[in-house]
């Protein structure tokens, strides 16, 4: 099916199960232990070894010798495959640095050899035990020094009017840096696979990964074997947020040592091994100048900025992509420099470009407000846009911006807040409010879905993962309203490369573009049902079909055999001429200490428009725990480069602090009741990534109202304000 | 003596004959049980995903503790009832705070939430614990989650865990009691060969023979810091002796002249003491580590390890307290700042071992304050550990005591400060400032992840000006970093 045109009046539009709050149907399954994930899938398959990996403890360089006499030797072990012991796997299209083999080394952690034995003790020990000597080179690992260097240089990636002139001419101007650091992922499950390569020939991977088809894909190129010949499964994700978009060392590592030693082998990254191993967030410098007249009107908008990425590519943090799109202004111009750094690989993670670019650049809008005299929110209604100011003749698809600020000031109390910096007291705490806005694309991606129905029982078969997300209750809750059933009587199986492709969770496409998937079998479904009926017209509810004014029960339709459809949804060009997006207006009070600069946030609210909203409950959640990790990013969040030596400091999650239950404030969310047809059947736009954008801005600017210093490199420690804290208490 | 361990799970009494000496619990769990429904998410007690719960006799009640499995050895369970997450449903239906979890959607990825399912089960069988936020916050602050932004969690939490407890646990805890108490004996437990077992001895005198004979064995009490020799650091411990089995370790006294505290005494039994001793002790006592390590870890292994960045040794060093040791050759005390010689060396000779330590209360010329200093205030390592006692008469300082921690290779006293600062006067901050000086000959502080030298020193000396300042009172009464708790007592107020 094809998606060729803004969706009219549909059966979503009275939906029953659609749009209702619902439970997590897996919950059951997780809160008693009973949900499989990668490691501890021992009844697949017999024989299990365990696999431990070595990583490289240099940043870059060579390895001259690795002496594994030992280690083979050591209790239990079966197999121990180096990088020495075979040819530089391929580089995936998916991944840029080289997962294994060679002698070469690219960054810290990077894996040179898995031991396999018996037990996860023996294979450590072993790995302890092989000797490795390096020749180490001179590596770059310094962003700041090439943002010093590269600073007004190369080409705009986009220019419009003339910025330059603008901004002379402007009464009010703002020139300012910022800075965000490289940050971690974190997810609660390691990165895990169990790979059976046993006979070298067809491969099986259980593991943890966002997107099933792309992860075969990448087996294949980086194994470089028939793709029919891989099958990967991964029905539980204990988390990604981008981290287990692309292959990784663990599943690449258990094949290999599967293949050495001739047996099923599971592998999980230990978690000190993960920061510098497998990907991150990288840190970036922004420069943003803003001009405007007296009115508050933008005039000019200028954003440079620079990002770290590995050699051939992979980051996707960009933080000048929003600033395209997000405010009016004639002038513009923005330029990104994607330096290359001999830091492990920078990738994707939780709204990439957006989450830093929104940090700097709503700072920047507060700054401006301040100069221009006038309200943050206001300022931002001011220059709000319908369509592309780029492009002016391609609109938004649906855009809400405005009302997400005004019903945010509304329910946060906005107008009481004293403007004056530093003039609020509670006992010893300062007390400041700040605001910010977001945005975030809603990009779609083809996604397919096989639905069968068995004495009328609904189940949806989908390679669609579930990250923590909720697609399992958003897709039955789908399927349940496409055959009028109840939810009880739809099963979702998930995470499988023996099911239709789908979208994979990522980059906020996963919700809209797998409903609409699932919605696309369903439409097949009914379509076999009615030709089965002789009929054209038919609907389904309470669990019947009815031809004309009869109601058959769809138990009776399908209970000689089971009815199946497929299909998969593409979404089509007319796409292309609008902006689809996902805004909210985040809203923030904190406490900062008099004496020691602590801060702490008090309340948080945030403010959506995201289309119709598939399930209130996995939503909400959804934008909360972006809040949080904003939160995290805002305050503690930071993974420190040891320049001389090229690594992530503190890879562990006991020296990267991510925000705990006592960090966490009152929080609310509300969704605005908005429908964007443009986007797919449902009408409904991702919200994943959306609710960790802005607020880490939006804490700033709280915490500059509450004392009076700007902050504006992030994390905002109290190291940043200590000495320009109040002289008294 | 016995050859094996004896808990209780499932209702049922297990016995192991083969216990290795750094066997994990989790291990156990998942490996032997292939019960897999207790995750691992870190292997080092920092988040939470291991949580089972712990049930043991204390004075006669049946009292439920969560812990981290990952870093507890399986021979430590001896005589308690392990409680797991595969334990709580009954005929498939769900425990309340399983059900809570469901239905206030704690639970997204799922893989942090056994833990905090076992977190729950804990506070739900805890009694008389206030319903409010911060009180659950307090109690799962040792759990991490990264989808839910927490929120769900502890809606779920004020649900379901502030009724009287209604669950099987609570039904059959008449049963479980006799069954503890028949497993309760006083048999030295060893498991394995001379050269590699797993031991709990039942009296000291067993202890001073066993470790006589194995100086080279690996004293364990809590192992929130053993266990991270085992998981991160991968070293080799053959021979395990564990503490928690010998009567009169676990004691916590207090009287009017102060608190005598045995080796196997944890952070979670003498926080009330210590908050009697001073409030700043109970402020302490609360950021340390997380409910799981508090419960877990103990007072005598804290100064036992060495580390110079323990949050225990500066506040009770300044507190002029003494350390017990003893041996096979008789008993010793010493002054606790003369245990630590140098980086990862302490007076402790050949086969002799911590047995306690008392804290002198002070008395009531003498003010203490401590202060912790950390990037995040849950579960983290302090920067800079600051202490001070000073005993005032008429208005001066006539003797001073002031130790830190994470500003030499051990916790150290400032000598050259504590003289400096003697016949200060209280009214008269300008007599401070040769104390405030003599820091810097005190300490050379090392620059690492946590802090700059010049930060530690800062704030080392931020720190006892802030000291002076309070107790003086030529600043408001309480200058230090509130708790979220207290911020939000100001909040109500």
């Amino acid at each position: 099916m094809k998606f060729e045109e803004p969706t009219s009046d549909n059966l979503f539009d009275r939906a029953m199960v659609i749009g209702k709050a619902t439970p997590r149907i897996d919950g059951p399954l997780k809160v008693s232990g009973q949900a499989p994930y990668a490691y501890e899938r021992h009844d697949v398959v017999e024989d299990q070894l365990v696999g431990y990996p070595l990583g490289a403890t240099i940043g870059r360089g060579r390895i001259t010798a690795m002496d594994t006499e030992a280690a083979r030797n050591a209790p239990g072990v079966a197999a121990v495959v180096t990088t020495l012991d075979i040819d530089p796997l391929e580089i995936s299209s998916f991944n840029n640095a080289r997962l294994f083999g060679g002698n070469e080394v690219r960054h810290y952690h990077q894996a040179i050899a898995v031991v396999v034995a018996e037990t996860l003790e023996q294979a450590r020990h072993a790995a302890e035990m092989i000797d490795v000597t390096y020749e180490e080179e001179e590596g770059n690992f310094d962003l700041e020094k090439a943002w010093q260097n590269g600073l007004g240089t190369d080409e705009a990636d986009a220019e419009t009017g003339n910025v330059d002139e603008a901004f002379a001419s402007a009464e009010v101007t703002l020139d300012e840096t910022y800075r965000t650091p490289d940050q971690s992922h974190a997810m609660m499950e390691p990165h895990s696979s169990i790979a059976d390569w046993s006979d070298g020939e067809n491969m099986t991977v259980w593991t943890s990964s966002q997107m099933i088809a792309w992860a075969r894909k990448s087996l294949a190129e980086t194994f470089d074997i028939d793709e029919d010949r891989i099958r990967v499964e991964s029905p539980f994700v204990g988390g990604g947020f981008g981290a287990k978009l692309f292959l990784r060392s663990d599943a690449v590592l258990a094949a290999l040592g599967s293949r050495a030693a001739q047996r099923p082998v599971k592998l999980t990254l230990p978690r000190p091994f993960i920061f510098n191993n497998a990907t991150h967030r990288s840190a970036t410098i922004q420069r943003i100048r803003l001009a405007a007249g007296q009115d508050g009107r933008l005039t000019a908008i200028e954003h440079e900025a620079a990002a770290h990425e590995f050699e051939g590519g992979g980051n996707e943090e960009n933080p000048t992509n929003l600033t395209k799109l997000f405010y009016a202004g004639a002038n513009r111009r923005v330029k990104h420099h994607d330096v290359v750094l001999d830091l492990p690989e920078s990738s994707s993670m939780r709204a990439p470009g957006e989450a830093s670019g929104l940090m700097a650049f709503e700072i920047a809008m507060d700054e401006m407000a301040e100069k221009l005299g006038m309200d943050p929110v206001e300022f931002r209604i001011l220059n709000d846009t319908q369509v592309d100011p780029m492009n002016p003749d391609v609109p938004f698809s649906d855009r809400n911006f405005v009302d997400c600020l005004k019903v945010g000031a509304e329910r946060f109390g906005w107008s009481d807040r004293n403007r004056k910096p530093g003039d609020t007291r509670d006992g010893l705490w300062m007390v400041g409010h700040g605001m910010a806005g977001a945005y975030r694309g809603a990009p779609t991606l083809t996604s397919g879905a096989r639905v069968r129905l068995e004495r009328g029982h609904l189940t949806v078969e989908t390679d669609m993962t579930d990250i923590g997300t909720g697609s399992y209750t958003i897709l039955a809750q789908t399927g349940a309203e496409m055959l009028g059933l109840p939810l009880e009587q739809v099963t979702v199986k998930l995470g499988d490369s023996r099911f239709p492709a789908s979208s994979g969770s990522g980059g906020q496409f996963g919700a809209a573009s797998s409903t609409a998937g699932v919605y696309a079998a369903c439409v097949a479904l009914r379509e076999e049902i009615a030709r089965r009926l002789e009929t054209d017209d038919v609907r389904f509810e309470d669990g019947n079909v009815i031809a004309g004014n009869k109601a058959i029960p769809l138990e009776e339709i399908s209970a000689d055999a089971e009815i199946t459809a497929e299909d998969t949804m593409e979404f089509g060009d007319f796409q292309d001429d609008l902006e689809i997006g996902t805004f909210a207006a985040h809203f923030v009070e904190v406490g900062v200490h008099a004496a020691t600069a602590e801060v702490r946030v008090r309340r948080m609210l945030a403010v959506c428009d995201a289309g119709r909203i598939l399930n209130p409950v996995t939503a909400r959640s959804q934008v909360i725990g972006g809040m949080t990790m904003a939160l995290g990013a805002a305050l503690s969040e930071q993974l420190a480069v040891d320049k001389p030596r090229g690594y992530f400091v503190n890879h562990d999650l006991a020296g990267y602090e991510v925000a705990v239950h006592a960090d966490v404030p009152d929080q609310e969310v509300i969704f605005l009741d908005t429908l964007d047809p443009a986007i797919s059947p449902l009408k409904a736009k991702g919200v994943g990534e959306l609710g960790i954008c802005g607020v880490a801005a939006a804490i700033a600017n709280a915490t500059y109202n509450a004392t009076g210093i700007r902050v504006r490199d992030y994390p905002i420690t109290l190291d940043k304000m200590l000495d320009r804290l109040p002289e008294t208490f | 003596m016995r050859d094996t361990i004896r808990f209780l799970k499932g209702g049922q009494v297990v016995e192991l004959e083969n216990v290795g000496p750094t066997e994990t619990v989790l291990d156990y769990l998942r490996l032997r049980c292939r019960q897999t429904g207790t995750k691992e998410g870190c292997g080092e007690g920092d988040c939470g995903a291991c949580t089972v719960a712990l049930g043991r006799l204390v004075d006669g009640k049946l009292v439920y503790q969560p812990v981290n499995s990952c870093i507890l050895l399986l021979g430590m369970i001896d005589g308690a009832e392990l409680v797991t997450v595969e334990d709580l449903a009954l005929d498939s239906k769900l425990h309340p705070v399983q059900a809570a979890m469901v239905e206030f959607h704690g639970s997204q990825c799922g893989f942090c939430t056994p833990g905090f399912v076992m977190s729950l089960f804990t506070l739900y069988h805890a009694h008389g614990q206030e319903k409010s936020r911060k009180a659950v916050t307090e109690w799962i602050a040792g759990n991490l989650c990264r989808c839910t932004g927490y929120r769900p969690i502890v809606d779920a939490a004020l649900d379901a865990c502030f009724d009287a407890a209604d669950d099987a646990f609570s039904w059959r805890a008449n049963e479980t009691r006799e069954l503890l108490q028949k497993l309760a004996d006083s048999r030295d437990v060893f498991i394995g060969e001379s050269d590699s077992f797993f031991s709990s001895p039942a009296t000291l005198d067993g202890l001073a023979a066993l470790y006589g004979q194995h100086p080279d064995a690996t004293l364990v009490a809590g192992a929130t810091d053993v266990g991270l020799w085992i998981t991160k650091q991968l070293r080799d411990l053959p021979k395990m002796i564990w503490l928690g089995r010998i009567e009169g370790l676990e004691r916590v006294e207090s009287s009017p002249s102060g608190v005598l505290i045995g080796a196997m005494a944890t952070y979670e039994t003498t926080e009330e003491a210590m908050s009697d001793l001073s409030p700043d002790l109970g402020v302490l006592w609360k950021r340390i580590g997380s409910k799981q390590v508090r419960a877990s870890g103990t007072v005598g292994g804290n100064i036992a390890n060495g580390s110079p960045i323990g949050d225990t040794p500066p506040a009770l060093i300044a507190l002029g307290t003494t350390l017990e040791l003893h041996s096979s050759e008789g008993s010793r005390a010493l002054p606790l700042e003369k245990f630590f010689l140098d980086y990862g060396k302490q007076d402790r000779n050949s086969g002799e071992f911590v047995t306690g330590l008392f804290v002198p209360r002070p008395s009531s010329n003498q003010a203490f304050r401590c202060y912790k200093i950390s990037k995040r205030f849950d579960q983290d390592i302090s920067s800079v550990m600051g202490a001070f006692r000073f005993t005032i008469d008429d208005g001066t300082i006539t003797d001073a005591r002031i130790a830190y921690g994470g500003m030499a290779a051990t916790p150290k006293r400032a000598e050259h400060a504590e003289r400096a600062l003697t016949g200060a006067l209280m009214d008269d901050p300008s007599t401070w400032g040769a104390g405030m000086q003599a820091l810097l000959s005190d300490y050379k502080p090392m620059t690492d992840m946590r802090a700059s030298a010049e930060y530690r020193m800062e704030t080392a000396r931020a720190l006892l000006a802030k000291a002076l300042m309070e107790i003086s009172g030529t600043a408001p009464d309480e200058i230090r970093v509130l708790a979220i708790r207290e911020a939000d007592n100001d909040r109500a107020a």
